[in-house]
């Protein structure tokens, strides 16, 4: 023991007392929590001491005080309950958490951020990845803290928010059944803007400039599209048939799931097609739109084109990657599907899970 | 050695799981055993020394929590008082603490009867 120290007993307890008084919180009750414990351990030592007939020594007094714990753990017992996140206002902050860092941070890092990242990595794709993963983990944890701040200082101010919160069990959603119909006006829609789309694809041929814009006036379609504007028109018909048949058959809970699959995959087919094509056999990229015979001799117009027709083989490309993704997705919500069609067949009607 | 260090962690579980039933069980019931205590008024160590010698021992940072709970909650009333050439801090019930208390013992006996009734029935006594 450091020899400044006095050895007095009495001089223990209240440095030991100083200290659980430093963990406790700064209330108006903290000189009387404190009080309360001191009368008690005085009283200890009183008790052991007329038990023993003489003083109680320095280890002996601080035997008492180890038995009551140490100044964190007992002003932690005796100081009032408190929680960053109390109980009523953790599921909601739970819930915030768990959609803001797994459902919207991770997703725009994976799809958007992260490849742009590769895209302007010029080749160097290990830092890349590596400023990518860092950026991901500050964003989520500056926003896991930000949330955290959020509802602590929500939990400070409206402690009595969830008995003053009313519901109404009428206004709860209904139990939502195996077979999720699509809805009316979904289906109608598609129909419309399928119709709308057919309508413009039998257009554009003999109005370029619904798809040009003013760059009509100097470019035209390649060759290419000769040989691939049947297969996309029909492609649209597939579309327009789908929806039709949905808003006539709502019953047909499967339907929806695999005719869209069917699309996406025909859709695949063709976009890869175009794209094989567009490639070449000699490795040279074949143009989509072509300057036209007055503006072929520009530079300026050859330029544009050029530009254009980057866009437009980004723009297929990007396609392609979307619909693998919507092909994978579709493919489990399908076997989803089927596996609790099996295992409803399987069980006996009650409520919907 | 595997077997004994799973035996050895499953007693732990085992112990851990019985303390914390454990106290929730005496949770309740030193609510109770402090209320009744205090129909004569005490200061904290000797409250503590009588629950202790009736067999329900309690430590500090969980009486003087409850006391201050119960006193908020209008169930005890407390003054400092000199005793000894010392401060202390007396409690005791108050009338409202005691119509609650009288309520509290009654249901514990309605609970401890339903309880003998079910551990009759299922054959344990």
């Amino acid at each position: 023991m450091n020899s400044s120290v006095s050895r007095n007993p009495q001089e223990l307890l209240d440095r030991y007392l100083q200290a659980v008084r430093f963990w406790l919180p700064r209330t108006s009750r903290q000189e009387d929590v404190l009080a309360e414990l001191g009368e008690d351990l005085r009283s200890q030592i009183d008790e052991k001491e007329t038990e023993l007939g003489r003083s109680l020594n320095q280890d002996e007094v601080s035997s008492i005080l180890k038995r009551c714990g140490s100044p964190m753990m007992v002003a932690g017992r005796l100081g009032p309950k408190r929680h960053l996140i109390g109980p009523t206002l953790f599921p909601i902050y739970a819930f915030v958490l768990k959609m803001v860092l797994l459902w919207i941070l991770v997703p725009v890092f994976v799809f958007i951020i992260g490849p742009v990242n590769l895209a302007n990595a010029g080749g160097e794709w290990g830092p890349a990845v590596a400023t990518t993963l860092a950026n991901l983990w500050f964003a989520l944890f500056i926003a896991a803290g930000i949330i955290t701040l959020v509802f602590a200082i929500v939990e400070r101010t409206s402690v009595h928010l969830g008995e003053e919160c009313k519901w109404d069990p009428l206004k709860l959603p209904p139990v939502r059944t195996h077979e999720r119909k699509t809805s009316f006006a979904k289906s109608a829609c598609e129909l419309i803007f399928g119709l709308f789309g057919l309508v413009w694809l039998l257009l554009l041929p003999h109005y370029p400039f619904m798809i040009l814009g003013p760059a009509a006036a100097f470019l035209k379609a390649a060759p290419i599209w000769h040989t691939f504007y049947i297969p996309i028109l029909l492609l649209a018909l597939v579309g327009l048939l789908r929806s039709a048949i949905t808003l006539a058959r709502p019953e047909w809970t499967a339907f929806p799931l695999w005719s869209h699959l069917l699309q996406n995959v025909l859709t695949f087919a063709v976009l890869s097609f175009l794209i094989n094509a567009a490639h070449g056999s000699n490795g040279a990229w074949q143009p989509f739109l072509l300057p036209d015979n007055a503006a072929s001799n520009s530079t300026h117009y050859m330029q544009a084109a050029g530009f254009v027709n980057l866009s437009i083989l980004l723009g297929l490309a990007g396609t392609w990657l979307g619909l693998c993704i919507a092909s994978v997705i579709q493919v489990w919500q399908l076997l989803m599907y089927l596996r609790k069609r099996i295992s409803g067949a399987h069980q006996p009607a009650t409520l919907a899970h | 050695m595997y077997v004994t260090y799973y035996m050895s962690n499953g007693t732990n579980h085992d112990t851990e799981l019985f303390e914390n039933l454990k106290l929730e069980l005496r949770r309740g019931c030193l609510i109770v055993a402090v209320l009744a205590q205090l129909r004569a008024e005490q200061y904290g160590y000797t409250l503590r020394k009588a629950l202790a010698d009736d067999g329900l021992a309690i430590d500090e940072g969980t009486l003087y929590p409850l006391l201050r709970r119960l006193e908020t909650q209008g169930l005890l009333v407390s003054q400092w008082r000199e005793e000894d050439k010392r401060n202390k801090r007396f409690y005791r019930l108050s009338p409202v603490g005691e119509q609650i208390l009288e309520q509290l013992l009654d249901e514990w006996k309605s609970i401890n009867a339903s309880l003998d009734r079910i551990l009759q029935e299922a054959g344990r006594i």
